[in-house]
Order: structure tokens, then C-alpha cells, then sequence
């Protein structure tokens, strides 16, 4: 009897393995096929990137690029200035990305840590605007900007609202992920006389660098796929950016997709790459986070 | 004994006073953020919504409803704007609920190379949206673009993506619903916060996947369904770039969204007072649309620890 009991449980453990290995299994097929469907327009505008235009109207349409042609690029690049594009958007996304992060960093830290009069109603209002698209203010800000302080043509009215808290979005992912951090580092810390200041730089700061580097991803992202208002914003060619530069391109050349498909792979690279860099920090903060409630 | 505290005693309120002293100046970017970028704007959105402004009135004339009268009974525009923007965000909103969620769950099995997945789906949430449209557009091409290539390859007939007035914004919220990466990651966080415990529990029960789906998984996620429902809806009800650079809101109106007939009375025809109107109603639908489905929210909203 005993001997039968353990054949039977053998026999359904086995079973359940292999019923978990094939359920792996089809996992992994449905994935690949989702991936590979995911990443088809990608390597399409790629691959078109790389042809002649001929070759781009042929039919049947080849999947992979009869020659490679690289070169592509370099002739774009002689009506689509990348690096200067490049340079103008990174004169913009560099300074909003560290004051932003900064900013919110400074907000979290206060709304997850220090006792202060008035803390509900800020907090309130803080996660409020989170709920108010940034559309309906666009009118009223870009009349500020402009007639008010006079900042036309200027990447100032773009970089200068990131100095302002960086986001109610970012404020809030600061303030989970220092919550999430033990206060006896903290305490620990007062007893030996350090100040809430001391605290946040000697002691915080190092503890969420997953979160800030989240953080700054999340802005680097936004602020790359602004067209809006850098539109309504910048109007000297001088000062365009990629997003600028590319829609220019795109209205003038109309119908040059193999050139069009150069810029818009040139415009991906950026992102890919910052992405990349950050990626491991990046979903590990997130699921740090604990985007709970 | 008295006379050994009051020292003790001042330190305490120097402490708690230097301790609300910085957090003001930890807040004090954050509030002026929030006066005269978030809440002041707002206020003056609905100011200048009775005012004219712009063309025809170089500095603002008060004239009462007078817009919102024009919004509602001559304007030809408005009305289909809000049904196209409408329109958009329930394709958009919903289909990339349902991808990211069901991303999130084959990602959230244990299986080889899950970085690598989760990178990929990842993906296009970084790349630029200007460039995603622009190479979407070759994507939808009527002739020689790759899905008619597939159509025809599948022996049916060509379709005008972006230029037939019932397919542009089906169009559009497919490339959304591409776009939605950043769900995907939300939502895993979720599943991994989900109780392994309920699960075991269930398998016990002799539940099979789908019941543990059902009745397991889905009440679990509720609050992060409903904080990406919330933001998808947020997010989608703005969206203006794929109208800015590929339709043109067209063709006729039929991509004409709220936010792009804004952008062009304000920036197009100058009319600033006029644009403001359609902001504060703009604004209202979305307060609308948030104020349902946080009211609705608490019927099939499930915290841990209600039960």
C-alpha cells in the first residue's frame, strides 16, 4: 500500500512537470511570435532605411535589403543636420532631465519623510494635477511665456517648468520609494546630529538611485516625444530640434521614404541607446516601487 | 528636575521647526510648479474662455458666453472632435489595456530570456513619437507599404490607412496600443505583488488557469487596472502628434482631434479666447470621464483586506 501511494504521487508530480514544461513551452512561442510582431515596423523602416527607392516599390517587397546600403545615411544626413538637431535637443533635455529629477527628488523626499504644517493639502494637490492633462494649460502658459515674459523662439519656456517639481507623476514614484526605505538609517543618523538636509544627501539620495534613474528616463521620454510644444515654442530654423527637423524633412521631401526611413532610424538611436543604458535600473525601480495603489 | 528638560525641551521644537523649515524649501520648486504652471493656468483657461483674444482684438475683450455659444451651435468643428477624440480613446485605451495586461501575464511566467521580452515590448514606449508616426505612415502606405503588401499577399483588397475617414483613427489607436509599453511594465509590477499563496490556494482548489485568472489574478489587479485605465485615458484624450505631422486632422475632419482644433484656432487663426473655451470644455470631459470611473471604481475595485 505504502509503495502504491508513492508510485501515484510520483506519477502526478511527473505528470505536472511536464505539463509546466509545455505550458513554458507555448509561453515562449506565443512571446517570440508577439515580439516578432512588435518589432516587424521597426525592422521595416529599418530595412527600408537601407534601399534604393526602387527597390522600395518592387513587387514582391523583399524582406531583407538586396545591398545594404549604409550610405543612405550619409546622403541624408546632407539635408537632415542630425548632430545639429542632436545637439539642440540634448540643449534642452539635458538641463530639464537634471532639474526635474533634482526637483522631485527634493518634493518626494519631503512628502515621504519630514512632519510640516500644511503637508495634506500640498500633497493633494500635488497628485491632483497629476489628473490634469497638460493640454488645457497650453494656452494660458504659452501666452505667459511669449507676451509675458517674453521668451519667444527660446528653449527656455521648455526647459525652465522641468526646475518646478519634474511632475506630480515622478514626485509621487520619489516619495513610494523612500517610503519604501527603513527609517532606522534615518534615526540612526539624527542621534549622531545629522540635519533632514545631511540626511537626504548622505543617506537617501544613494538609497534611490534606481529611482531617480528611473525618474530621469521618464522625463528623457517625454521630453524626446514633445513635438507640441517645441512646435509652438521654437521658431528659427537654427534652433530646431529632432522632432522639428524630421517633420521639416518629412514635409519636404514627400515621398523619399528611403531617405525619410534614415532620419527616422537616425531619431530612434538616442532613445534606444539611453534606454538600454538605464534598462536594468530602470524596470527594477519600478517594481521597487511597488506601484501598489 | 524640571530645570535638566528645558534644554532637551528647546532642541525638540528647534528640531521639529528646522525640520518643517526644509521641507518648505524642498517644496518651494514643487509650489511654484504647482501656482503658476498647474493651478493658475487652469484658472486663467477659464477666464480667458470670456474673453476674445487675438485676431480682430489685440488685447482681450470680454464678451461673456459668447464662445461657448459659438462652440456649441456654429462651430463645424467642435462637435466632431469630441466624437473623434472619443472615439480614439476607447480603441486606444481599451486595446492596450488588454495587450499589456496579457503581455504582462506571459512575462510574469517563469521562462528563459524574460529581460530580453520585456526590452523588446518595452521598446517602442522610447522611441520618439514624431519618428513613430512618420514611420508609420510608410507603414500604412496605400501602395507600397507593408500592410498593404500583407493585404494583397493575403489576396485581399488595398486599404487607404490614413486617408479613408473610417480606418484613420482605427489606424492611429493600433499604433497606440503598439506605443503602450509603459503599461506593461506597471502591470508587471503588479502581478509580482500578487500573493503566490491565493494562487497555490486555488491550484489546491483544483482551479485551472483560466478560473485562477478570473477569480485570483483579475480581483488582484484591480487598483493597478484602474490606475492604467485612468492614465491611458488621460494620455489618449491628449493625443495631438500623429494629427500635427501625418493627417492634418483629415481626411475631412475625421481626425480632428479636441486637441488639435485648439492648436489651430490658437496657433493657426490666432483666436487665443476661442482656444481657451475649448480647453475648459476639453478639460470638463476628461473631469468627467475621471469623476465616472472613480465613482464606478469602488464597486469592482478590490483591496486586500476588504473581505
Amino acid at each position: 500500500m505504502p509503495g502504491n501511494t508513492t508510485t501515484l504521487q510520483g506519477r502526478t508530480v511527473a505528470s505536472r512537470r511536464r505539463q509546466e514544461k509545455a505550458g513554458k513551452a507555448a509561453t515562449l512561442i506565443i512571446l517570440s511570435f508577439l515580439a516578432a510582431l512588435v518589432l516587424l515596423p521597426i525592422w521595416w523602416m529599418f530595412r527600408s532605411s537601407l534601399m534604393t527607392n526602387a527597390e522600395l516599390y518592387a513587387y514582391p517587397p523583399r524582406f531583407f535589403p538586396g545591398r545594404w546600403l549604409f550610405g543612405n545615411y550619409a546622403a541624408t544626413m546632407e539635408f537632415f543636420p542630425f548632430w545639429k538637431y542632436f545637439k539642440n535637443t540634448m540643449t534642452i533635455i539635458v538641463p530639464a532631465v537634471l532639474g526635474g529629477t533634482a526637483t522631485a527628488t527634493l518634493a518626494g523626499y519631503a512628502f515621504a519623510r519630514l512632519h510640516f504644517p500644511g503637508k495634506k493639502l500640498l500633497f493633494t494637490l500635488c497628485v491632483g494635477s497629476m489628473l490634469l492633462p497638460t493640454m488645457v494649460t497650453l494656452v494660458p502658459l504659452y501666452i505667459m511665456w511669449t507676451r509675458g515674459l517674453g521668451l519667444a523662439d527660446s528653449y527656455l519656456p521648455l526647459i525652465l517648468p522641468y526646475f518646478c517639481g519634474g511632475g506630480a507623476f515622478n514626485i509621487f514614484l520619489i516619495r513610494q520609494f523612500i517610503k519604501s526605505i527603513p527609517r532606522e538609517m534615518d534615526e540612526a543618523a539624527t542621534i549622531d546630529g545629522a540635519g533632514p538636509f545631511r540626511i537626504l544627501v548622505s543617506i537617501i539620495v544613494p538609497a534611490i538611485k534606481p529611482a531617480m534613474i528611473v525618474v530621469s528616463l521618464l522625463l528623457f521620454i517625454f521630453l524626446w516625444n514633445d513635438l507640441l510644444q517645441q512646435l509652438i515654442y521654437i521658431n528659427s530654423q537654427s534652433k530646431f530640434t529632432i522632432a522639428l527637423g524630421l517633420a521639416q524633412f518629412k514635409g519636404s521631401l514627400g515621398t523619399d521614404w528611403s531617405k525619410i526611413m534614415s532620419a527616422t532610424c537616425m531619431a530612434f538611436v538616442p532613445g534606444i541607446v539611453f534606454y538600454l543604458i538605464g534598462q536594468r535600473h530602470f524596470v527594477e525601480g519600478i517594481v521597487m516601487t511597488g506601484m501598489k495603489n | 528636575m524640571l530645570s535638566r528638560h528645558p534644554g532637551t525641551v528647546r532642541t525638540r521644537t528647534h528640531m521639529i521647526k528646522m525640520e518643517s523649515r526644509t521641507a518648505y524649501l524642498c517644496l518651494i520648486p514643487s509650489i511654484i510648479g504647482l501656482i503658476f504652471l498647474t493651478y493658475l493656468p487652469l484658472i486663467s483657461v477659464f477666464i480667458l474662455g470670456f474673453f476674445k483674444w487675438g485676431k480682430g482684438a489685440p488685447s482681450p475683450v470680454f464678451v461673456g458666453t459668447q464662445n461657448y455659444i459659438r462652440l456649441f451651435t456654429t462651430d463645424p468643428f467642435f462637435m466632431d472632435s469630441i466624437g473623434v477624440t472619443i472615439w480614439f480613446s476607447v480603441l486606444a485605451v481599451i486595446g492596450s489595456l488588454i495587450y499589456s495586461l496579457y503581455i504582462a501575464m506571459l512575462l510574469n511566467r517563469k521562462i528563459p530570456a524574460r529581460g530580453f521580452f520585456r526590452a523588446v515590448f518595452y521598446l517602442p514606449y522610447v522611441l520618439p513619437a514624431m519618428a513613430v508616426y512618420i514611420g508609420w505612415s510608410w507603414l500604412y502606405e496605400a501602395n507600397f507599404g507593408l500592410f498593404n503588401f500583407l493585404l494583397s499577399a493575403a489576396g485581399q483588397k488595398k486599404l487607404l490607412f490614413l486617408a479613408d475617414s473610417n480606418l484613420v483613427v482605427p489606424s492611429l489607436a493600433l499604433i497606440a496600443v503598439w506605443l503602450s509599453g509603459n503599461l506593461i511594465v506597471i502591470f508587471l509590477a503588479g502581478l509580482q505583488n500578487v500573493p503566490r499563496v491565493y494562487h497555490d490556494a486555488a491550484e489546491i482548489d483544483g482551479a485551472n488557469s483560466f478560473q485562477r485568472f478570473r477569480h485570483v489574478t483579475l480581483p488582484c489587479m484591480t487598483p493597478i487596472i484602474f490606475y492604467n485605465l485612468l492614465m491611458a485615458l488621460i494620455t489618449n484624450m491628449q493625443i495631438v502628434t500623429p494629427a500635427l505631422v501625418l493627417t492634418n486632422g483629415g481626411p475631412g475632419n475625421s481626425s480632428s482631434f479636441i486637441t488639435y482644433l485648439m492648436y489651430r484656432y490658437a496657433f493657426i487663426s490666432n483666436q487665443l479666447g476661442y482656444a481657451c473655451s475649448i480647453s475648459f470644455v476639453f478639460f470638463l470631459i476628461i473631469a468627467i470621464f475621471t469623476i465616472i470611473l472613480f465613482i464606478t471604481s469602488k464597486s469592482w475595485i478590490f483591496y486586500e483586506g476588504d473581505a
